[in-house]
């Protein structure tokens, strides 16, 4: 049964999360810790900015519940720092899976459909699996849930459009331009929301400018954007030259006026202008977006994209969660069809032991005088009698255990009663069946035709 | 042959109904359908070959030289218009595009059917024709294409204007995208008209029976010289770019497309295409 235990930031603030966050030497040293304790056999650790969650999954055979193999991750967890044990949640069997799939899915994030998750869970998945500490149920969870959210990414619009202010205004401009490089953007003022968005645009390959009327700060914020800075006389002939303006200041005036633009114009020869107004009280005349190819969008026309982004998000959500839960199904039909896979082994050994039995006594007997193409003919022929013999039982108790509408009571009674049938757990029955096996290359005069023990073991993909 | 041409325009209403049909669903869509936008390429080209196929066979079968009739003309430009799309798709990213050119190609694949299959019947040598016609379908196709992309630039514009960016983005090329493609159409299909004009006066003096309409078409195709000559000459001198020049590429493309309603409305006027 697969476990998660973590904190995310929808239970712990950022000064709770910092404290459990992992680097990758301190999460390799925990998962060989999970591993090597007794209760957990498997274990993955996700470790971002929003969210520290292990998942673990507990040792076959052991009779540890799931709340003893929460408790074991919760500890690991929080060993040396018990108190934050109270920000911790945990989920167990489908529910985990669930949750698995959502984080994947972006569904869990703190900006719904962000597609950074993907990766870091990918990463979390690699790191795990070069320490050793995964294995079948997490891989195959974890697969799973990678299927999951390219297929919630595919079919619903859950990462579609952009959900902040800059990236808003950065691919307004590339709707705009296409290719920044070489388009200069003129940056007039200072402001986070200002700078944010001229570094983004600066990384999409613009020249930037910087213009105010302080010159110590322009010249001081030219050095960390690594723009050229200009002084504010020059902003009638910055704006002949911009591809693009962001302006914040704390003017209680337009700065670019209608008439400013206009006398720029001329020079401009049609070219398109962006520009990009941050300020409250605004910089930029409004008037100035009636010019033939330009374009102005204030702080809250690019608030009014983002919103829109956010709600068509979260309208896409409900159809993720439909995607999510129809696979968790899947995966805990699995999980379920795991329980009779070792009877569906052992039935088959029983068979192919009987088979293989008969086949050697006729070999040294009527069939002696058979050579090897015969023989591996008939081979050949009882490896597909057993296939087919197989074919219904193996069908039959898979679907049984997929079956949510039959309990786990009369199911352990099929496999008991299937168990006795066939003598299955009597291992002396079993041994008598044996013959000793002999090397066909070895001892030519008294060959024996061996069946293949490891084919159609009925653990396959459902 | 008969069978080969009749499948041929099958598979060719075919494959432009679902390349049609795929390039709006991504268009409607409110995100684009990446998985439609790989396919429908795909099912254009499928219906433009079936589109040759079919004019190919189709003009042994009657015997006319494809350029020589209204018919296989109209078909003709469409086709044209098909393949230059899916060379210059890549290229610009302007898979927009290919919910005009489909639906414009099968409409033209069938409408061809019903107009009139009259041949031009005029002393003009015939290669001297063909060579002008051919030069003037392919200015044609590459003038709509311009002009559809002008249609693009100007929605896209508005849209940005207005501050209504959901549905453009990531669905539109950028404007200047936009702009560029535009004009490399027009300056790509300038020439070919240029020669289609200049032979079509030289021709007009072998017109015996040159009709009003003739003369109405004549005039509309200076006019589309003309008005294509301004936008280029204005975009190299004055820096002419934008919504301005797309408004001129439109109105050329509106008068080269009166020509071709002319040649549809008015069969047989007794001139060249």
């Amino acid at each position: 049964m697969i476990v998660v235990v973590g904190l995310s930031h929808k239970t712990a603030p950022i000064a709770v999360r910092e404290r459990l966050a992992f680097d990758k030497e301190r999460a390799a040293h925990l998962l060989q810790q999970a591993t090597a304790s007794g209760t957990l056999s498997e274990a993955l650790l996700l470790s971002t900015c929003n969210r520290v969650e292990l998942f673990v999954a507990g040792k076959d055979g052991s009779d540890a519940t799931a709340v003893d193999v929460a408790q074991a991750a919760m500890s690991l967890l929080t060993q040396g720092a018990p108190e934050l044990a109270p920000h911790l949640y945990s989920h167990g069997g489908n529910l985990a899976v669930q949750h698995l799939f959502r984080v994947a899915s972006s569904l869990d994030s703190m900006v719904l459909g962000e597609p950074q998750i993907l990766g870091q869970l990918k990463q979390a998945y690699e790191h795990a699996r070069v320490c050793g500490s995964v294995g079948a149920s997490l891989h195959r969870a974890v697969t799973r849930a990678l299927r999951t959210a390219k297929r919630v990414r595919t079919e619903t619009s859950i990462g579609a459009g952009l959900v902040s202010v800059p990236s808003v205004a950065v691919d307004l401009a590339k709707q705009i331009f296409g290719d920044l490089s070489g388009k200069v953007a003129l940056l007039i003022g200072s402001g986070e929301m200002a700078e944010a968005v001229a570094r983004l645009l600066q990384a999409a390959g613009a020249r930037l400018s910087v213009l105010g009327r302080n010159r110590e700060r322009v010249a001081k914020l030219a050095q960390s954007v690594a723009g050229q800075p200009r002084s504010w006389d020059e902003l009638p002939e910055a704006l002949k030259e911009a591809d693009m303006v962001i302006s914040s200041t704390s003017a209680p005036h337009y700065v670019v006026t209608r008439e400013l633009l206009k006398e720029a114009f001329r020079a401009r020869r049609a070219r398109s202008l962006f520009l990009i107004d941050l300020a409250v009280p605004r910089d930029i005349d409004p008037e100035t977006n009636d010019f033939d190819g330009v374009f102005l969008y204030n702080i809250d026309d690019l608030s009014k994209v983002v919103s829109e982004s956010l709600d068509a998000r979260k309208q896409e959500a409900e159809s993720a969660e439909r995607i999510i839960a129809n696979e968790a199904a899947e995966f805990e039909r699995w999980v379920d069809t795991l329980q009779v896979t070792p009877t569906i082994v052992a039935l088959r050994e029983r068979f192919r032991l009987v088979l293989e039995g008969e086949l050697e006594r006729s070999l040294r007997g009527r069939l002696k005088h058979l050579g090897a193409v015969e023989k591996d003919a008939l081979g050949r022929m009882l490896e597909a009698s057993l296939n087919k013999l197989m074919h219904a039982p193996s069908t039959f108790l898979k679907k049984a255990a997929a079956d949510p509408s039959l309990d786990e009571a009369p199911l352990e009674l099929v496999v008991s009663h299937l168990s006795a049938a066939f003598a299955l757990d009597d291992e002396n029955a079993l041994a008598s069946l044996r013959a000793p096996a002999v090397d066909l290359d070895s001892n030519p005069c008294n060959p024996s035709v061996a069946l293949r023990p490891e084919a159609h073991t009925g653990t396959g993909n459902q | 042959m008969e069978q080969l041409a009749s499948i041929a325009f099958l598979f060719g209403v075919i494959g432009y109904s679902a390349a049609a049909t795929l390039f709006f669903v991504d268009l409607a869509r409110k995100e684009g359908a990446q998985k439609l936008v790989r396919v429908a390429p795909w099912l254009l080209a499928a219906g433009a070959t079936s589109h040759l196929v079919h004019l190919v066979s189709a003009s042994f079968l009657s015997r006319i030289c494809p350029v020589e009739s209204m018919h296989f003309g109209l078909s003709f430009t469409a086709l044209i218009a098909a393949w230059i799309f899916l060379a210059i798709r890549r290229k610009y990213k302007f898979n927009a595009l290919g919910a005009v050119v489909a639906p414009g190609a099968l409409t033209f694949l069938i409408s061809a059917q019903f107009v009139g299959r009259q041949t031009i019947n005029s002393d003009i040598p015939p290669v001297l024709l063909a060579l002008h016609v051919t030069s003037n379908l392919t200015g044609v196709a590459l003038f709509i294409l311009a002009g559809a992309g002008s249609v693009f630039y100007l929605i896209e514009e508005r849209r940005l204007k207005q501050r209504r960016v959901s549905w453009i983005m990531n669905k539109l090329p950028p404007l200047s995208a936009l702009d560029r493609t535009a004009h490399r159409l027009l300056l790509a299909g300038f020439p070919f008209l240029t020669f289609g004009v200049v032979s079509g006066g030289f021709f007009a003096g072998n017109l015996t029976d040159a009709s009003g309409a003739a003369l109405l078409r004549a005039g509309l195709a200076y006019g589309t010289w003309l008005i294509v000559a301004a936008v280029l000459l204005l975009r190299a001198l004055a820096g002419f770019s934008g919504r301005r020049a797309a408004y001129g590429t439109v109105a050329g493309v509106t008068c080269i497309l009166l020509v071709i309603l002319l040649y549809i409305l008015k069969p047989g006027l007794g001139g060249s295409l």
